[in-house]
């Protein structure tokens, strides 16, 4: 494993992003030049060598960068429509191969923060971690008492690089905030989530939490934490077996294990929407882990989204269409999103944006015309346009940051999946809650 | 039947001599042992020599035979510390085949987590040893056939990655340019109140990665 160090100072990190633009850009131009000379085959050849030499540095710096900065590249591997195949598939390969700590370093940390080398505690300890994430990397383990179980541990000093990096991002953002396009409230919110993302104390208690409360889907596993053996660095949980979303893909399952298992991630997102009132809003393709009988993993729980706002009560407007039932009832919506202070005539035509999207993921239809292909790029192309016009009618609400991240990345995941569904059947299920058959 | 006895004469010799050896060792090993708890516990400057000869169980004078002065014990802690970094390093079968920057920063972490029980003693020391007339001062007499074998043990691995292709030429003042770096790690680590002390193992494995690629892209070829 090739072991990278982790600029820590705002000013280092500020000058290896500024080196990344300079660098893109001057690619760029160059294969713009070379463009004028080259036709046909050669053309296109050129523009697949470009991307995929671009989106190799990019992910290779963001590997270097960890923190935010990386995981803004692991948000961007969800936009499957904003970006081509070759960048996607490059910033997908951050969620699992980022460079890790070398097995020293890993022990030390390890020492550092449960005062005990992991020898003296595992009766088999991988030093060699098998899977990385933008905070820490993730070891495989067999406690004392023979239990197999995935340890987390947290990169040295993350916290202060994470710190710097929002101090970069805010002065990089800073025109945004100036003409009110993004005001400092995301900016908070989103060092809010990432921040909670350090402590894995935290991260402990939202796997507790998730588990009781979704302990209901007898497909979804989430691990259970060891106690004894976590701290704010390191988190030893129950082992989760599993192919991650790249690899399961990888495997060529059929259409109707694609489609259960959307049906399932759908399933579960509505009901954390509905019922929990607080949803794990990760979700890039290596925090789910599928077995070929639709069975579903779900791991790193750092980042949760608890809903302050009546996300309920607006998904069923959404659902029922509402807003076309009368100025009150349209107003009532656009309450629910923005609050009181931005001006109806404002957010009005933001609604037929809105009803856009919902036509496609909740048609107005029966049988197999009801079926929601996630295959299709539709829905991706409607949330990314809605989020542009979000932007351009300085629209942010902070509460949709981590929502709009939670959502986008499952349709994302389901795009990646093909998965076809039944959405309305499946929310019905939601909203009308029924005996779930145990499988 | 002479020659027989003188050569049980000639066995038992080295064995009255190694007993009486290894009852010197004992008492030096006791002697550093007391010396060393009761630097933790009552700080270097407060602890004496009496309390010391009565912790280790000897009398007053026979501390003398062994150290002349407390900077003496502090001398020979240090010099036990290196002999037994040098000889865990050796035993580290895996650390062998590990790359640069992760033998280095093993050789470092190791040390300090061996030091770390006595870190007030090493804080006391540390500022003792800027006095120049101090036997404990970098530069003085005593403290440089230590010093040595430090540089040895490290360009012995400097060498290994230099033959290996995994640095460029670094010669003698590579171990000297780490000795310098080890104990600017040592002055950090001392002062670094961060739960575990985890800002020295982030800014020892950054500097070790970013020293080691700075060597990779030949930045030492000027």
């Amino acid at each position: 494993m090739v072991n990278e160090e982790l600029p820590e100072g705002v000013f280092l990190r500020g000058f290896r992003l500024g080196k990344l633009g300079v660098s893109l850009t001057g690619s760029y131009l160059g294969y713009q030049i070379q463009n004028l000379f080259l036709h046909g085959e050669k053309k296109l050849e050129k523009g697949r060598s470009f991307r995929h030499g671009a989106s190799r540095q990019l992910r290779k710096e963001l590997e270097r960068l960890k923190g935010p900065v990386m995981k803004l590249g692991q948000i961007l591997s969800t936009q499957t429509q904003t970006f081509s195949d070759e960048t996607i598939r490059e910033l997908a390969k951050l969620q699992m191969q980022a460079p890790g700590m070398h097995p020293t370093l890993a022990r030390a940390q390890f020492k550092s923060s449960c005062g005990k080398y992991p020898e003296e505690v595992f009766r088999v300890f991988e030093p060699e971690p098998f899977a990385a994430a933008s905070l820490g990397q993730v070891h495989r383990a067999i406690t004392k008492h023979g239990e197999k179980v995935a340890v987390k541990i947290q990169y040295p000093a993350i916290r202060e690089a994470m710190e710097n990096d929002f101090k970069l991002l805010r002065s990089a953002m800073l025109p945004g905030r100036i003409t009110g396009h993004f005001p400092v409230a995301i900016v908070d919110e989103i060092q809010r989530g990432f921040s909670e993302e350090t402590d894995y104390l935290k991260e402990a208690a939202n796997l507790d939490f998730f588990r009781e409360r979704l302990a209901l889907f007898s497909y979804l596993a989430i691990p259970a934490v060891h106690r004894d053996l976590t701290t704010d660095r390191v988190l030893t949980m129950s082992f989760i077996e599993g192919a991650p979303a790249p690899d399961f893909l990888a495997s060529n399952p059929s259409q109707s294990v694609r489609d259960l298992i959307g049906s399932r991630l759908l399933e579960l997102y509505y009901f954390q929407v509905q019922q929990v009132q607080a949803l794990h809003a990760d979700h890039h393709p290596g925090n789910y882990l599928f077995k070929p009988d639709g069975q579903i993993g779900l791991v790193d729980f750092g980042c949760v989204k608890r809903l302050s706002f009546d996300v309920a009560e607006l998904s069923r407007c959404c659902v029922a269409r509402s807003w076309k039932q009368g100025k009150a009832q349209a107003e009532h919506v656009i309450r629910l999103i923005w609050g009181k202070q931005v001006p109806f005539k404002q957010a009005r035509d933001m609604l037929s944006s809105v009803e856009e999207g919902v036509d496609v993921l909740f048609p107005m239809k029966t049988g197999a015309a009801a079926i929601v292909d996630f295959g299709k790029p539709d829905l991706l192309k409607i949330f990314g346009r809605n989020l542009r016009q979000v932007l351009r009618h300085k629209l942010t609400n902070p509460e949709f940051a981590f929502l709009s991240r939670a959502e986008l990345g499952l349709y994302g995941l389901l795009h990646q999946l093909k998965s076809r569904v039944n959405t309305l059947e499946v929310w019905e299920g939601i909203v009308e809650p029924r005996q779930r058959r145990k499988t | 039947m002479k020659t027989q006895h003188r050569q049980s004469t000639a066995k038992r010799k080295p064995q009255k001599s190694g007993k009486r050896a290894e009852n010197k060792e004992r008492t030096r090993k006791a002697i550093l042992r007391a010396a060393l708890d009761l630097f933790d516990k009552q700080g270097f400057y407060r602890a004496t020599t009496r309390s010391i000869c009565r912790k280790a169980g000897i009398a007053e004078g026979t501390l003398f035979n062994y150290f002349r002065t407390k900077e003496d014990l502090a001398l020979c802690f240090f010099e036990e510390e290196l002999a037994d970094l040098t000889d865990w390093f050796r035993r580290e079968k895996r650390l062998r085949q590990a790359p640069l920057p992760e033998k280095l920063f093993a050789i470092i972490h190791q040390h300090l987590e061996r030091i770390g029980p006595h870190e007030s003693f090493i804080g006391a020391v540390y500022l003792r040893a800027l006095h120049p007339a101090s036997k404990l001062n970098l530069l003085s007499l005593e403290s440089q056939a230590q010093n040595l074998r430090y540089l040895r043990f490290i360009h012995e691995i400097l060498s290994q990655a230099e033959a290996e292709r995994e640095i460029p030429k670094v010669g003698e003042i590579g171990a000297y340019a780490f000795a310098l770096f080890h104990l600017a790690i040592i002055t950090y680590w001392l002062q670094d109140s961060s739960p575990g002390k985890g800002k020295t193992l982030a800014l020892l494995d950054r500097c070790l990665n970013l020293a080691s690629s700075f060597l990779k892209r030949g930045g030492w070829e000027w």
